[in-house]
């Protein structure tokens, strides 16, 4: 599970958050896994990384939560966007297609 | 209540452990057993605490309780080392208070000018020539009547009287004013109305009398009709006119005044008729300058003034000049010696001040070092650096407020005490102190900042350094190594101040031991002396010298009287007179040909061996010198140093202002006149039976015991005529107090800090030699283990203690002895140089050393290395 695993640019984090949380309301352990999957193994979030960053959207009102009875036990806390987060992320996608096609061109020529 | 921090910190563990419930679930999935899964789902996740500590950073409230926290953790830091909380709250708890008090003194009776509207017009009008702002009344009376610039010009003197109120006579401050008083001090009345110009306009013109608020207050119990009322002043009754508002307490800060008369009325209740003397400068003169006027336009107008009177009075007015100073402490006589005095005082303060917060950065560095492990721990499992500061910041925070609170209810309390004390005298003195919230809150700041700036300090060290090295090492070797550190100088520094203090005390005391001991001249132990005055029984003065003569036979056959005599009044009273003394070849008596002033006495017989004065040459006053036969008197040996240049004087010659020949019979020994400080003064004693004064002072010296002679006396004096009023009648000491009070006061005041000193010095001593060798109990137990002997380990463990100690100290007592010159205004003879100071400062500094020093010594000499060596 930790084999091939690489590290997230610095910065990208916020971003892949909220497009994982944009599907549905989930909870960290989810996002974290959804990450992974949908990345096909490559994208490993670190759990140091990941609450923290979770805390800082949510001060920032970019993400809300709820408790909420998980599939398998206990309560978890699931988290959603707001309307605010909503629109950072059409702006961090954006900014962020940007940069990666403006790395591809740099690379490619 | 739920604080949201509470809230947060439940959801943030709920959240983990669902993270790790998640994971656990997923590599059981995965075929492992529980056990395993938890323990993989565990490593997987990492530091929880770690995560938890980072979340906590991002969130909203996180300063806020974060802040909590550090305020918990404080106060249970202080609660597990109450001996560091005790002694850092006790040290800011001193120096704050020491200086929030001294301040507090200096602020109401220097700084604050009289309590009167518009104050910075009012000026104490006084004589050029003399340091005592006494004028005579003539003098005062030109200025009024010939000035353009003053809004009013007033004369005032002010006398301890008896007044009855509810039956029973109280020694007050009785102010006589003249017609204008009021006007210079520009009150309004509370009841009734003021003594004004028509109470002056002749002698004798008023029997009007004005009470102070607190007498109408606490002697007349407030009673709201006592306008038209009569009240006895020294027996005269005197009709009660108005009641002046409150918060006025008269002109003079340390003498608050129950009652105003007129000072018109002066023959009636002083007896005086020296109110139109020009030669006698008898009263205070007080003016209230016009709006728009500046000072250096008054001032030229006196001169004018005192031009002109000059012109008219060439004889009695020679040297007159005018001058305007600062009114509320006798003009502005007390002004120096009280700022002298208060800066002196003012700078010990803030010397207690800086060695508290030298001690306390002391303590602090120490206190800091010795969590360089824990520190570091904190540091490595994820503690942001800005977390630690904050958290050593509110350590020290809490400290110096409970610290400046402390401080509070001390100042509080020693202000308000020093505003309600009577000091011992037969003079109502009074201190109009109050603690100023403003100061309070100063000293607070200074407090804190130290203590902050103290306690982040050695936090650099630390930050500095790899956790894991401090870690590995428990944060020792790296702190208490062989390098001078800060805290090393600032014991040093500290040590020096508090060297400083303890100086500064011991001078005193010296002083105080040597002013009660020094010779005044005469004996004032075991005898007891009687005043009063026979002019208001109504004696002529022939009838008061028989009176005298009689009442003196009298005494001197009572049982165990050894001896007795009489003079108009005793030294060191305040009531001395004086006057010019010109050699016998003088024909011309202008003032500035004068030999020199010296002090007078009428003395009767036997007045010398009853007030113990040694006679060292020539003979006794006899009551054959009288007004007809030729005028002779005694001098003391500086009256013959100065006018003849040797000690030989007897039946040489001199002259007073009226030229008349007098002749020396006697010569008897120096003593103190006017104050216990003066250099050495002349004096002389003229035969009372020459010209019989009203005024008397008996001194009877018995064999035996005063204790029954003062009320012996009394009843004499009351057999012989009972309508004369004593004034005083009791042990010479006694009456003395007041001469020796500034020194007593300057000497508890001094010692005081003295005290202060010394406390912070063991304090700061104990604190740094305990800590040394607590650090180092290692590396002692191995030499002891290997064999060092008990020299060897104390040299080890305490050899820079000594060091500092002694650079300390040294350093202290050479500033100690520079400071003491600013001492020498009110302490008599202070002199650090006495070889008794220097040895008994060398010895309390060794003293208090050797005891700060003795428990870790112990501790180091104990050691079992054995045991050390296994628990480390």
């Amino acid at each position: 599970m930790t084999d091939k695993k690489t590290d997230l640019i610095q910065g990208t984090l916020d971003l892949l958050i909220l497009k994982t949380v944009a599907h549905e309301p989930i909870h960290g352990y989810g996002i974290a896994q959804r990450i992974l999957l949908t990345s096909k193994d490559i994208l490993q979030v670190q759990q140091g990384s990941l609450y923290p960053a979770l805390h800082r959207l949510q001060r920032k009102g970019l993400l809300t939560s709820e408790w909420r009875e998980s599939g398998s036990g206990p309560m978890a806390k699931y988290y959603s966007l707001t309307a605010a987060g909503r629109k950072s992320l059409q702006e961090e996608k954006a900014q962020w297609q940007r940069y990666a096609g403006a790395v591809a061109l740099v690379l490619e020529s | 209540m739920r604080f949201p921090w509470n809230r947060m910190e439940t959801e943030l563990n709920s959240e983990v452990a669902h993270h790790l419930h998640e994971l656990t679930a997923e590599f059981e999935r995965r075929g492992y057993s529980h056990q395993d899964a938890v323990r993989m789902a565990k490593r997987e996740f990492g530091g929880a605490e770690q995560v938890k500590e980072r979340c906590r950073d991002e969130r909203r409230w996180a300063w806020l309780s974060g802040l909590r926290q550090d305020f918990a953790f404080a106060l249970r830091q202080m609660r597990r080392s109450p001996g560091f909380a005790l002694t850092a709250v006790l040290t800011l708890a001193l120096g704050i208070a020491a200086n929030v008090i001294v301040f507090g003194v200096l602020q109401a009776m220097v700084l604050q000018p009289i309590d009167v509207p518009h104050a910075d017009r009012v000026m104490t009008l006084s004589l050029s020539t003399s340091a005592f702002p006494l004028i005579a009344w003539p003098e005062v009376r030109d200025v009024r009547d010939g000035n353009t610039l003053l809004s009013a010009v007033a004369a005032y003197s002010f006398e301890n009287v008896g007044m009855e109120a509810s039956g029973v006579a109280r020694p007050v401050w009785g102010y006589e004013v003249s017609g204008q008083y009021f006007e210079v001090v520009a009150i309004q009345p509370f009841l009734g109305r003021l003594l004004g110009r028509v109470d002056d306009d002749r002698q004798g013109a008023s029997e009007a009398a004005v009470l102070s608020w607190p007498a109408w207050k606490n002697d007349f119990g407030a009673d709201p009709d006592i306008v038209g009322k009569t009240v006895r002043v020294n027996k005269h009754p005197y009709t009660i006119v108005g009641v002046t508002p409150q918060g006025f307490y008269g002109t003079e800060k340390i003498s608050q005044p129950a009652i105003f008369l007129s000072l018109a009325n002066e023959a009636s209740l002083g007896g005086g008729h020296w109110l139109e003397q020009r030669t006698d400068k008898t009263v205070f003169s007080i003016v209230r300058i016009k709006d728009g006027v500046t000072l250096p336009q008054a001032r030229a107008e006196l001169d004018a003034i005192a031009a002109r009177i000059r012109r008219q009075y060439p004889a009695e007015e020679e040297t007159l000049g005018f001058k305007l100073a600062r009114p509320g402490l006798l003009g502005d006589t007390l002004g120096g010696p009280a700022r002298a005095f208060l800066a002196g005082v003012m700078f010990l303060a803030g010397i207690v001040l800086l060695a508290a917060c030298a001690n306390l950065g002391s303590l602090f560095a120490a206190r800091t070092a010795d969590r360089a492990r824990e520190i570091a721990i904190r540091l490595a499992i994820g503690s942001s650096r800005w977390r630690i500061l904050r958290q050593v910041l509110v350590e020290a925070l809490v400290i110096s407020i409970l610290g400046g609170a402390c401080a509070c209810g001390l100042s509080w309390m020693a202000l308000t005490g020093l505003a309600n004390w009577h000091p011992p005298t037969e003079y109502p003195i009074k201190f109009s102190v109050l603690p100023q919230p403003s100061l309070i809150l100063v000293a607070l700041l200074i407090a804190v900042l130290a203590g902050v700036v103290f306690g982040v300090m050695p936090l650099r060290q630390i930050f500095k350094t790899d956790p894991n090295d401090a870690i590995k090492s428990g944060g020792s070797q790296s702190f208490a190594g062989r390098r001078w550190a800060l805290r090393d100088c600032l014991l040093a520094a500290q040590i020096a101040l508090c060297c400083i203090t303890v100086t500064a005390a011991f001078v005193s005391l010296r002083g105080l031991g040597k002013a009660l001991t020094m010779d005044l001249g005469f004996q004032p132990r075991n005898a007891v002396v009687t005043k009063f005055d026979l002019s208001p029984a109504g004696y002529s003065s022939e009838a008061a010298g028989q009176f005298q003569r009689r009442l003196l036979e009298r005494v001197s056959q009572l049982p165990g009287v050894k001896a007795a005599g009489y003079a108009n009044t005793t030294p060191l009273k305040g009531d001395l007179s004086s006057a010019r003394v010109f050699s016998q070849q003088t024909t011309d008596f202008r003032p500035s040909n004068k030999a020199f002033t010296a002090y007078f006495f009428d003395v009767s017989p036997g007045y010398f061996a009853a007030a113990g004065t040694s006679l060292l040459a020539g003979r006794d006053v006899s009551f054959t010198d009288t007004a007809k036969t030729p005028a002779v008197a005694l001098v003391n040996r500086e009256f013959a140093r100065r006018l003849f240049h040797s000690g030989d004087a007897v039946g040489r010659y001199f002259k007073n202002p009226s030229g008349l020949t007098i002749q020396i019979v006697g010569m008897v020994a120096d003593g103190k006149y006017l104050s216990i400080t003066e250099d050495q003064q002349p004096a002389a004693f003229y035969p009372i039976s020459r010209d019989a004064s009203t005024l008397t002072a008996l001194v009877v010296r018995p064999r035996g015991d005063t204790a029954d002679m003062a009320a012996t006396i009394r009843k004499v004096v009351r057999d012989l005529d009972s309508s004369v009023p004593i004034r005083e009648s009791s042990d010479w000491d006694s009456q003395l107090r007041l001469s020796f009070f500034p020194t007593q006061v300057a000497t508890v005041a001094l010692s005081l800090f003295g005290a202060f000193g010394l406390l912070l010095s063991i304090a700061g001593t104990f604190g740094l030699a305990s800590y040394t060798v607590s650090k180092r109990l290692r590396e002692l137990s191995i030499r002891v283990a290997l064999g060092a002997q008990a020299k060897q380990i104390l040299s080890a463990a305490l050899g820079r203690m000594l060091i500092l100690l002694g650079t300390g100290s040294a350093a202290g007592m050479v500033l100690g002895a520079a400071a003491s010159r600013l001492l020498s205004a009110i302490v008599y003879q202070a002199g650090a140089r006495d070889p008794l100071v220097l040895a008994a400062v060398a010895f309390t500094m060794v003293l208090t050393g050797s005891l700060s020093v003795a428990g870790p010594v112990r501790r180091a000499l104990h050691l079992d290395p054995a045991r050390l060596l296994r628990e480390q």
